[in-house]
């Protein structure tokens, strides 16, 4: 078995080493701006004007149009490629979501979801503001589930603006795993 | 555009007070567009065959996208000027595929200090339920 692109592959060890630890920061590649909310929003057929509107914005107490609070998640997110990244090959493995902990905690595992996420919500996302997310590994928990065996790796990210306030606190469980029959016997 | 007026205060609301569905159907395409959209772009939630290596019948909806369906439910509800404090306890009983109608709802279950209500909130479909989680937000008050 090896490391099939899913997440970094590594011992149960070396999972534990860095329980407890900051795993990884993430600058999200793109500010806050018009068009990524309205394609967000697009997808969810989500119309509402504080979001696009600068007026309706501003009536409701805002300087101008926010994004919506969970859209924290997405504006966290690392670039998929970037100048001076290398080209990639049809070999290549998939590209992961460029965020830290979930693929850059090593453990025995080749397949991985979410399962649980607690957020509380900060500072409003204000055009132009630009995050960076700041992970933590605080918790390792094995489990056998009925897709596979595992352990459900727990991890705070800190979701911060240019200014260092806090837009979003994120606790989610991701369950790293190997499929049932391609687990060691 | 919605309705500016349309605005809920924390005197409207009692422990019970449901809030109206939103449903949203699940095809390929909204995958496709909501991945490119909140840049999660995991195989997983938008190619099939590496959904079923997952255990999926097909690709799903991730995370991003039903914390986002859960902020359009409540903000419709309530208006432009609540916040939306957390949400909490999120769960996803079963895999949200194309196919699937999906219909969110959410129920007050508590009113506390400073005009906070916390709410249950679920979505469901033809499989039952499939998400659940709890919600807290900030409402406006009238006095």
């Amino acid at each position: 078995m090896s490391n099939s692109g899913w997440g970094k592959w590594g011992s149960w060890e070396e999972t534990q080493a860095l329980l407890g630890k900051i795993i990884g920061v993430s600058h999200g590649a793109d500010a806050v701006e018009k068009g990524s909310i309205r394609r967000w929003l697009e997808a969810k057929e989500f119309d509402c004007p504080i979001h696009t509107d600068s007026s309706a914005a501003k009536d409701a107490g805002f300087p101008d149009i926010v994004a919506p609070a969970t859209m924290a998640f997405t504006y966290g997110v690392g670039p998929y490629w970037k100048p001076g990244d290398p080209q990639q090959q049809l070999e290549d493995p998939a590209k992961q979501i460029n965020i830290p902990a979930i693929f850059d905690v090593p453990a025995p595992c080749i397949l991985s979801f979410a399962t649980s996420v607690d957020v509380e919500f900060g500072a409003p996302l204000l055009l132009g503001d630009q995050l960076t997310n700041t992970s933590k590994l605080v918790g390792v928990t094995h489990k056998t589930m009925s897709v596979g065996k595992g352990a459900f790796l727990r991890q705070q990210d800190t979701y911060t603006n240019q200014r260092g306030e806090t837009v979003a606190i994120v606790h989610m469980d991701i369950f790293r795993f190997v499929p049932h029959e391609d687990a060691p016997i | 555009m919605k309705d500016l007026l349309h605005q809920v205060y924390f005197e409207d609301v009692e422990v019970g007070t449901e809030v109206p569905p939103v449903s949203i159907t699940l095809t390929l395409q909204r995958l496709v567009m909501e991945a490119g959209a909140n840049r999660d772009l995991s195989l997983m939630h938008h190619d099939r065959e590496a959904a079923i290596a997952t255990g999926s019948p097909d690709a799903f909806a991730n995370t991003f996208f039903i914390m986002g369906m859960i902020e359009r439910t409540l903000r419709e509800w309530m208006g432009s000027k609540g916040t939306l404090r957390k949400i909490t306890s999120l769960r996803m009983t079963t895999f949200n595929c194309p196919g699937d109608v999906l219909s969110f709802g959410a129920k007050v279950i508590a009113l506390e200090p400073d005009n906070i209500v916390r709410l249950e909130v679920w979505a469901e479909s033809k499989k039952g339920k499939t998400v659940t989680a709890e919600a807290s937000l900030r409402l406006p008050s009238t006095v």
